[in-house]
């Protein structure tokens, strides 16, 4: 159980808060947000959103990488 | 909600040790440089599934197991497909105070207060956050705290 946390909060990228987009730089690209996260786990890659039933399920509209869960 | 049928899979597929996120990474490398053709709509890295990544698609088995040759740190694709339903609930991470209900009592394994033990008088499910009252306190002040900011020693009277 220690490995998992452990391995859990690792150094990682940020994601923005409002829509869960993992962020290259000082804001989010998508809705322009600069409230920024370190503090996330799970990840969900978008390729298809048109036809991908999880994009619908997570109300995501365009392809990219994402949180599962943001704090 | 009118949804039509459901016609994608999912399927399991086995990664490396600590490469989940980057077996999805280089699945997406894989299709958008064109060094596969298989059809990969979404790809789920759930926290609480070691090893493992699962791929939505509406291709079969074999069309996976072709594709899975391709992405470095990809293993094998598990036999059986599975539904959306199944893994919905990776989409909706179980919150950190599940297991945690009132009269709970808890150690604090971070903050200021930590060490005490505390009685939960209160969750906020959506926020993760629980309010406690310090176990030994003379004064029984309420503190609101993360939820992963507690370790559960006693899970009180329905256990
Ligand atoms: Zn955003």
């Amino acid at each position: 159980m220690e490995n998992v946390v452990a391995s859990s909060r690792k150094k990682q990228g940020h994601v923005c808060r409002e829509c869960h987009r993992v962020v290259e730089g000082e804001a989010c690209a998508v809705c322009g947000s600069g409230n920024l996260s370190t503090d996330w786990t799970g990840y969900l890659v978008i390729i298809d959103p048109e036809r991908s039933e999880i994009s619908k399920k997570m109300n995501i509209k365009l392809p990219g990488k994402y949180a599962l869960k943001v704090r | 909600m009118n949804m039509p049928e459901q016609t994608n899979r999912i399927f399991a597929i086995k990664t490396t040790s600590k490469q989940e996120r980057t077996v999805a990474d280089n699945i997406k490398k894989v299709i958008d440089n064109g060094d596969s053709d298989v059809k990969v709509l979404a790809i789920i890295v759930p926290q609480e599934l070691k090893g493992y990544v699962l791929v939505e698609t509406s291709e079969q088995m074999n069309r996976i197991e072709q594709l899975v040759e391709k992405v470095p740190h990809a293993r094998v694709v598990l036999h059986g497909e599975t539904t959306l339903a199944e893994v919905a609930h990776f989409l909706v991470p179980k919150p950190v105070v599940s297991g945690i209900s009132e009269g709970t009592i808890v150690e604090m394994i971070a903050g200021p207060f930590k060490g005490e033990k505390a009685v939960v008088k209160r969750i906020d499910t959506g926020k993760e956050e629980i309010t406690v009252e310090l176990y030994e306190s003379v004064l029984p002040i309420p503190i609101t705290i993360r939820g992963d900011n507690v370790r559960v020693i006693d899970k009180g009277e329905d256990r």
